[in-house]
């Protein structure tokens, strides 16, 4: 799901990074010291997630765990992303170094859908976790339709991506999962 | 346990890793924009930029095999990408596209290039310099304060936590031989959280010990870097370069 070099153009690359720097920059203003720990722990668990092979149909996806994000650190998840990105482009090479800030704005939208879905108090928990889950692959999955189309790959893309449907309702189980694992084990973790 | 994909080969000596991690950083920054943006279809200028970075490999003394291997694994991604234009085309008749006179095949070429380009200045620059220094480099850059200290915390835990999903996929394993035939999505979840839970509760003691020691969001940093005039020369030189050929002059 990390987007490459060399495949979106420049100038949506530069203006993805820059709207990245400035939101980065407002999320810190709201940002207090005891919030840091938990948000490098929860990058390193989403670098780390990737290391996680799920077997699927013969062959195996590997955890993206956004939606997870979005529940525990709400808007302070994009800031994660982002450094998660960052440091997973510099040592795996997965993304781009030029594509950080487009694949951070598609994968922090799935966080942020994420917290919003969990902050529907109407629906029951399960639900919510199970939307969030699933709303942290789906999200960022669309727009990256829509930039691969804007990038000249017209509507043939959306049948490639149509993959990651299988691996969203996955996700959106593993964070079922997770989120009533910590229900019952260490509930101080998911906000109130 | 071992975790040996971190800056591998940082402590070669050559004078790629003698560089400013500043000046490696913008360099390849840049590098990447210049690349990235050659107009799709657009082949023969690639000849320069591979000849360009043979070079720079060359200076490194980064093994080849290492540098391949790096590429191969990223390789599903960017062939995926660069393979799928010729037939997204297709099943879009509306898409008029335009590559300057070349084919889609061309095209798709060119992105193929484009991205192992990227990809092998970035292991180039991941493998000429300490990651620590790399993440100072950034911070000195005026990266967002954020950034940087989540960077530096994500360093400590990411062995931490790469060694407890190891430990815990040992026991799932050795629990369950085979395949597991019910509740897998269960299982790998309480997997996931066991480890976010001990690694919680981790961070929260790690925290503790970081306010008694005077924390109040930001890591005091005495470390320097010092910049000198000829590693700024050889940037200069080497984007300037990379600026000719795109503009074809």
């Amino acid at each position: 799901m990390h987007i490459s070099d060399g495949i979106i153009s420049v100038p949506v690359c530069l203006a993805a990074n820059a709207a990245s720097i400035i939101i980065i920059y407002q999320v810190g203003k709201k940002t207090e010291p005891e919030d840091i720990p938990k948000m490098g722990m929860m990058g390193a668990a989403l670098f780390v997630a990737s290391l996680v092979h799920f077997p699927l149909a013969g062959a195996s996806i590997h955890l993206g765990l956004f939606g997870l994000a979005g529940i525990i650190l709400g808007k302070r998840a994009f800031p994660v992303i982002f450094t998660a990105l960052l440091l997973q482009s510099l040592i795996f090479q997965h993304g781009g170094l030029l594509t950080v800030g487009v694949n951070s704005i598609n994968m922090g939208a799935g966080a942020f859908v994420a917290m919003f879905l969990w902050r529907w108090r109407t629906l029951p928990e399960y639900v919510r976790a199970l939307l969030a889950g699933f709303a942290g692959i789906i999200v960022p999955v669309m727009l990256m339709a829509i930039e691969f189309q804007l990038s000249g790959y017209g509507r043939g893309i959306v049948y490639l991506l149509s993959i990651y449907l299988l691996a969203a309702l996955v996700e959106s189980g593993i964070t079922l999962s997770i989120v009533k694992f910590f229900r019952s084990v260490k509930a101080d973790i998911l906000p109130r | 346990m071992k975790h040996d994909f971190l800056d591998k080969y940082s402590n070669l000596d050559s004078p790629i890793h003698r560089l400013d991690p500043r000046v490696k950083i913008l360099s390849v920054f840049l590098a990447i924009v210049i690349i990235v943006s050659e107009p799709l279809g657009e082949l023969f200028h690639f000849v320069f930029y591979f000849v360009i970075i043979a070079l720079l490999v060359g200076l490194s003394r980064v093994p080849l095999k290492y540098l391949l291997v790096r590429c191969l694994i990223i390789s599903p991604f960017i062939v995926m990408a660069a393979a799928f234009l010729p037939l997204s085309v297709k099943l879009s008749p509306e898409l008029q596209p335009d590559y300057s006179g070349y084919s889609v095949y061309h095209a798709s070429l060119t992105i193929l290039f484009k991205a192992y380009s990227a990809v092998i200045l970035l292991v180039l620059l991941t493998s000429t310099e300490k990651f620590q220094r790399l993440l100072l480099g950034i911070r000195k850059l005026k990266m967002p304060r954020l950034v940087g200290v989540i960077s530096a915390l994500m360093y400590r835990y990411i062995f931490l936590l790469t060694d407890e999903v190891l430990k815990t996929t040992r026991a799932r394993e050795s629990r369950t031989p085979g395949k597991l035939k019910k509740s897998k999505i269960k299982v790998y979840g309480n997997q996931m959280a066991m480890v976010f839970i001990r690694s919680w509760e981790r961070a929260h003691r790690v925290y503790d010990a970081m306010l008694s020691r005077g924390f109040h969001g930001e890591f005091p940093d005495t470390r320097t870097l010092r910049l000198s005039g000829s590693d700024v020369f050889v940037a200069i030189i080497f984007v300037g370069i990379l600026l000719v050929i795109r503009l074809g002059i």
